[in-house]
């Protein structure tokens, strides 16, 4: 079988500790949560750390709590399983319960954890592969090579970010937790992310996702997320979709947000869908036009890239449709989109 | 014996009337008994291969050609063997005897030899203290390569002029094998017809993908006796391809199938891994294991062929077939594999269900620097069934017919010969027709749900065995040894490979109905060189056919000294005593019995130790040309499919909703068993037309190795399927049995074809039937009904 | 190398392992429980699922030194589980596996079964759709479901002493109204069951 390299496991029971562990071992260092996606990845030789840090034996990281001021707070080892079956969060954030909903397979989603989800490396169908496969094809710019053979002549990686809940929870304005050496500190999670397929993410070296927080919603929130895959289980996305839609009581939009992801290597917020949406009523063809608009302009706005597997001009015919019906799933409290 | 001398008029399988072939008074066939080894495998004490581990076990790894076409121009191992912990490494050199499944095309080597065919070929292996060592090792191992050019496409490769991918390939090109056969006069019928139909046909890679990859386990020991444990669906095959590459004489040689994961065909040649630990632990005084990675087994393949198809068809105004033409060029791989029997296969088996005047084909598999095509369940007739049953739904289209219609219209029947000269026995197509008709409700339905709602139909023919064995000779295709216990216990020794089909449950059955045991009493030996007769192993579907035939006739040798010697205890004719489950029993005086122990006891008495052996072989068949007998069967089984879609025209999927399977297996000795395999076979249909697709990319390179990548349904990717078993009850068969396990895939691919074009009139000829060819024909269509015959879409 | 404190199909066993092998190689290669099995090497498969604190895991991704401090239920664990409890014979999800004809090559079906019993231990009378969810991870090569879905129906069916409804097969061979009349009524059980179960 496929075997990890060799390296040690630490098992800190806090999160100082296990700030002081990565600090202890450098670059050399890596935090695993759940394992879905780094232990795959280490069988592919993509990382060679000496030592993993666990982070599984920290009890105080997974959960789900409302705090007095109406924010909720989750852990970053809460299992996608908990939160797609949490009471709360289906009826605060559907968008992110829907999306963890429809990551991988029921074991991954029992194992993996959001802070794993949200720390997702970017995939690539010449990166996810064996080092043998690797070596075969000469190497690529994100591992061991220079070549990008997605872009031919591309100087920058173009791996698509393929976690489910990352556009969820921008559609939710969620803010990051994060500690380092220097103490914790937060960071709007739309502010954490860079389009570079090697690194996209803003986490220092030494630092470590310890959760999430979620500002209270409005009370008309609606929220739904779609996602396009092969088969209805196990797949990354091809594409994914987040909704989110501020409904007055009548039933007009007093706020929207769209985001949608696996087409490049952050997630993409699809700026005209706001303004378009806002102050249309549900129901009527007035809104309904608007959201073919927004599918438009979305579809004017995304370019997948032969990046991930999957015929890239399909995915992107496919982006107006899939804002479209996850529009229509949030307009009537429904979701997730999927299959498609 | 052959099958007819068993199953003659008054066979002794119950009271009806001599030559009455319905008589269902059973005690075991029929019913759905448990599995011999299912609460083994349920309760995880099953061993596989990987699962045996040997006292000292050295654990090997294979080096790989990271080039599509290269010379080796030297190998460099020194580093690798200096490695502590490495205890040898071989290449090429150390086992260059050439072998090949089929003896007539022995191209393969365990290692590369001289030159590599595609990424992934095996060129050097390491046996090391454990995974990790050996996995260091592999890569210290330095091979110079001289890259050649690589042929991908099979067009090209078959025209290509240099760098050959086998030197001594005869003509031009990189052909491997050329078929073209004709019956009767194509052109002249075919042009007399009244409608005719053209048009090309493409069918991709697919691949077996057992849950469980390839694992060897070898053991060599002091008095060199050499024993193989492999995840195989042939021990015969490898054994003597072992004898032959190792040099050891056939007898030192024991080869063992333990649990197997799932083959599917994909496990039914010889393999490197095999070669490999035998020759390190041969070299080593080690056991040593192998076990492949999911990489490593996409890269062994012997998956379906891609094939292009172009076939012409001619029909009269009354649907009757006139003639069928058919041109197919098979892309191969790098090797050969069972590639001979493919390039017949492609033709040979579309003679039925339908009868037509005359055929022709003309097919040619060509070698290209990929993976190595070989046997997938419905080996060859897969891709031509597809074509076939979509042109005949064209056919069914212009002519305005009935696509059931105009299948049972062009029905062969019963007892005939094929325009190819095949004999066709039992036949249950009809009623399979019948039976998908009425179960999907065809009749109100077809052609009147809503539009992107459809319902397809495909119907098929497969082959229970063949009498074609690898490497020709009189001897018995499958034997059997008997031996009786006097606790009552029976123990059965068979060649047979279970690879999950459940084939020695279908002996243990045979043997309980025969002799009067109940299943749990019998044990079956199975698989293992050593303590079994031979048998050719499970592929062409012969299992359940030749071993069954093979089981009843070692039975009957030992019930009739049973019989008896209880008739003479009980001073009655022998004709009064009957064998059922537990008991001997007296017809004529019903207060008469003895349980069978104790029948077995008065036998053994009477006749000494009791034993017996049984054997099948096939009648002569097939025409007489050459290559006739490539594609003759003892039996054929025959299967339709209905299947409903829905069509999502905005995303262009296709969800396959439901599937309803009548297979005519001559009888269900188990008909759970017969359901599994019936229902197992149309989710693999289903798979290959909707979502899976073996192939590499434009370096040559397997797109996407892995489980993840290439796509096998999950339990919510697969429809609901309706098993409607028929049974015709095959004169020869083993208690009228055929086979159960690669007819029924055959249809499910043509009948969703032909469902999509009920639902949204699309015709998808080319598979995959990818959401993104589904929208470019809905385009398509669109544009022509913007432009009417004759106009240019503006 | 690390000592292991593990706790596997309630027995705690100490085990000495290298940090960097997996629960499934530790399981398989050190304990000898290799009823887990492996089949795609890196979590795509759910050949080697086991049951860490109940909950369905995928051994061949989970650092063993991950599940000390936490139960582990392997395929050899069900059936002597289920005799300490006071049952006979394997597991009731086995027994019905092994009768409906679920298990044919067999390799994915310990991982099967323990998503099936993972699934029955939260919620003892799923419906058909639950039942299609809770095994969306674990590919079957041999059965195409239906043998296994109608498996885990029966497991159901006799845990509640229902009379199961006919299998698919055996529906197709009986008069249509009787497998209705069967099917409805297993039906019409099965969900006064559950509504018993909610209120």
């Amino acid at each position: 079988m496929l075997r990890l390299p060799k390296f040690d496991v630490a098992r800190p029971s806090t999160v100082s500790e296990a700030v002081a562990l990565l600090a202890e071992g450098g670059p050399s260092a890596m935090i695993v949560a759940g394992g879905t996606d780094l232990l795959p990845n280490l069988k592919h030789e993509l990382f060679a750390p000496d030592v993993l840090v666990s982070l599984a034996g920290i009890p105080e990281l997974a959960g789900v709590r409302e705090d007095a001021d109406g924010w909720i707070t989750i852990g970053a080892m809460t299992s996608l399983a908990d939160l797609a079956a949490h009471p709360l969060l289906a009826r605060k954030a559907p968008a992110l319960a829907q999306a963890a909903g429809v990551v991988a397979g029921p074991q991954l989603r029992s194992m993996g954890t959001l802070g794993g989800n949200v720390m997702l490396d970017t995939r690539c169908q010449w990166y996810n592969q064996t080092y043998f496969w690797r070596q075969a094809l000469g190497f690529c710019l994100k591992k061991d090579g220079t070549l990008c053979h997605v872009v031919a002549g591309g100087k920058k990686c173009v791996a698509a970010a393929s976690n489910d809940t990352a556009p969820a929870l921008m559609t939710l304005s969620a803010v990051l937790e994060i500690e380092g050496p220097e103490g914790r500190r937060t960071l709007p999670v739309d502010e954490f992310w860079v389009a570079d397929g090697i690194w996209n993410k803003k986490l220092e070296p030494g630092e470590i996702l310890v959760g999430v927080r979620l500002p209270p919603g409005r009370a008309g929130h609606r929220g739904a997320y779609g996602k396009l895959r092969d088969r209805g289980s196990i797949d990354f996305p091809l594409l994914g979709v987040a909704a989110r839609l501020d409904l007055e009581p009548d039933g007009t939009v007093a706020d929207a947000d769209l985001v949608v992801t696996a087409l490049a290597a952050r997630p993409l917020r699809i700026q005209k869908a706001r303004a378009l949406l806002a102050g249309t009523r549900v129901g009527t063809p007035e809104h309904d036009r608007a959201v073919v608009e927004v599918g438009e302009k979305a579809h004017a706005q995304c370019h997948p890239l032969e990046n991930v597997p999957g015929d890239a001009d399909y995915r992107r015919e496919m982006v107006p449709v899939l804002v479209r019906r996850t529009l229509a799933a949030a307009a009537r409290g429904e979701g997730p989109v999927h299959p498609l | 014996m052959a099958a007819r001398d068993l199953h003659g008029p008054g066979a002794p399988w119950g009271e009806g009337a001599p030559g009455d072939r319905r008589n269902r008074d059973f005690r075991v066939i029929g019913k759905p008994h448990r599995k011999v080894d299912g609460l083994a495998k349920a309760t995880g004490a099953a061993v596989y291969a990987d699962d045996i581990a040997l006292p000292g076990m050295l654990h090997a790894k294979t080096l790989r050609s990271p080039h599509a076409h290269a010379k080796i121009v030297s190998i460099d191992a020194s580093r690798a063997l200096a490695l502590p912990g490495v205890h040898a490494v071989i290449t090429g050199k150390d086992m260059p005897i050439p072998y090949g499944v089929i003896p007539w095309t022995p191209d393969e080597h365990a290692l590369a030899l001289h030159k590599v065919r595609f990424i992934g070929d095996e060129v050097a292996a390491v046996a090391a203290v454990d995974e990790d060592t050996a996995n260091a090792a592999l890569k210290l191992i330095r091979v110079e390569y001289e890259p050649l050019r690589a042929h991908l496409d099979p067009f090209e490769s078959l025209s290509a002029t240099e760098a050959r991918i086998h030197e001594d390939t005869k003509g031009p090109g990189n052909v491997s094998k050329h078929v073209a056969l004709s019956f009767g006069d194509v052109d002249r019928e075919i042009g007399a017809a009244d409608v005719r139909i053209e048009d090309e046909y493409f069918f991709h890679g697919t691949t077996h993908t057992p849950i469980e990859p390839h694992c060897a386990v070898a053991q060599y020991s002091g008095e060199g006796l050499l024993t193989v444990w492999s995840a195989t669906q042939i021990t015969h095959y490898v054994q003597r391809a072992l004898a032959s590459v190792l040099g050891v004489p056939i007898a030192k040689i024991r080869v063992v199938q333990p649990a197997l994961g799932g083959a599917f065909g994909g496990k039914s040649d010889p393999f490197s891994l095999e070669f490999c630990v035998a020759k390190l632990a041969m070299l080593t005084g080690r056991p040593v294991k192998m076990l492949w990675t999911r990489e490593e087994v996409f890269y062994a393949h012997r998956g379906r062929h891609p094939m292009h198809m172009r076939y012409r068809t001619g029909a009269r105004k009354d649907g009757r077939i006139t003639g069928v033409d058919a041109k197919i060029l098979i892309d191969g791989g790098a090797y050969s594999s069972f590639g001979l029997v493919t390039a017949y296969y492609a033709g040979q088996l579309l003679t039925g269900p339908y009868d037509f005047p005359s055929y022709r084909f003309d097919s040619t598999r060509v070698f290209t620097n990929k993976p190595p095509c070989g046997p997938k369940r419905g080996h060859g007739s897969v891709q031509p069934r597809f074509a076939f049953e979509v042109q005949l739904d064209q056919i069914a289209e212009k002519l305005g017919m009935d696509p059931i219609e105009i299948r049972r219209k062009n029905f062969q029947g019963e007892n005939t010969t094929t325009v190819n000269g095949q004999r066709i026995t039992s036949n249950g197509f009809k009623t399979c027709l019948d039976e998908v008709e009425r179960a999907s409700g065809w009749k109100e339905r077809r052609g009147k749900l809503p539009r992107g709602r459809g319902l397809g139909v495909a119907g098929s023919m497969y082959i229970s065995g063949t009498n074609y064995p690898v490497y020709p000779n009189p001897l018995p295709q499958a034997g059997i040894q008997i031996a009786i216990e006097r606790s009552g216990r029976v123990t059965v020794f068979t060649g047979g490979n279970d690879i999950g089909q459940g084939s020695n449950s279908v002996v243990a059955y045979l043997v309980a109905e025969e002799l009067g045991v109940e299943v749990g009493d019998v044990r079956v030996v199975a698989a293992d060189t050593d303590l079994v007769p031979v048998d050719l192993g499970a592929y062409s579907s012969r299992v359940t056919f030749m071993v069954g035939n093979a089981t009843i006739d070692a039975c009957r040798k030992l019930r009739a000294q049973i019989v008896e010697a209880v008739a003479g205890a009980w001073k009655v004719d022998a004709a009064r005593v009957r064998l059922v489950p537990g008991r001997a029993i007296d017809l004529g005086d019903e207060k008469r019995a003895v349980p069978i122990a104790e029948a077995f006891r008065i036998a053994e008495e009477r006749f000494d130790t009791l034993g017996s052996t049984g054997s099948y072989n096939t009648p002569t068949l097939g025409g007489d040309y050459r290559g006739g007998t490539i594609g003759a069967s003892p039996a054929y089984s025959f299967t339709a499919h209905v299947v409903e879609v829905s069509v999502d025209e905005e995303t262009g999927r296709i969800t396959c909703e439901r599937c309803w399977i009548a297979h005519d297996c001559g009888r269900a000795l188990n008909p759970m068993l017969v359901a599994g395999q019936m229902e197992g076979s149309a989710y693999m249909g289903l798979a290959e037309a909707l979502l899976e697709n073996h192939d590499v990319n434009r370096f040559g390179l397997h797109a996407g190795p892995s489980l993840l990548d290439y796509r096998i349904p999950t339990s919510v990717d697969t429809p609901e399927l309706h098993a409607l078993i028929v049974e015709s009850v095959d004169p020869e068969g083993p208690y009228g049995a055929k086979e159960a396990g690669e007819g029924p895939l055959h249809p499910s691919i043509p009948a969703i074809s032909n469902a999509v074009f009920d639902a949204v009139g699309i015709r998808l000829k080319h598979l995959p039937f990818t959401p993104g060819k589904v929208l470019a024909a809905l385009r398509e269509q669109r544009a022509a009904v913007r432009a009417p015959s004759g106009g240019v879409p503006r | 190398m690390r000592t292991l404190s593990l706790r596997v199909n309630g027995d705690d066993v100490e085990v000495a392992a290298p940090d960097h092998w997996t629960l499934l190689e530790v399981l398989r290669y050190r304990l000898g429980l290799t009823g887990s099995k492996q089949g795609c090497d890196k979590g795509d498969c759910g050949a080697c699922t086991v049951l860490v604190d109940g909950k369905p895991w995928l051994a061949c991704i989970t650092l063993a030194a991950n599940a000390e401090k936490r139960e582990v239920t392997t395929i050899e664990g069900l059936m002597p589980a289920h005799l300490r409890a006071g049952g006979t014979g394997p597991d009731p999800v086995q027994a019905a596996f092994d009768k409906c004809g679920a298990l044919q090559c067999g390799f994915c079906q310990p991982g099967m079964m323990l998503s099936a019993r993972a699934l029955l231990d939260r919620n003892p009378c799923p419906t058909r759709p639950e039942i299609r969810d809770a095994l969306a991870g674990n590919l079957c090569r041999c059965t195409g479901y239906t043998q296994i879905f109608e498996a885990v129906e029966l497991a159901i069916a006799e845990s509640l002493g229902v009379a199961p409804a006919p299998r698919s097969w055996e529906a197709q061979r009986m008069p249509p109204e009787e497998a209705q009349a069967r099917a409805r009524a297993a039906a019409a059980r099965l969900r006064a069951e559950r509504e018993k179960r909610k209120s």
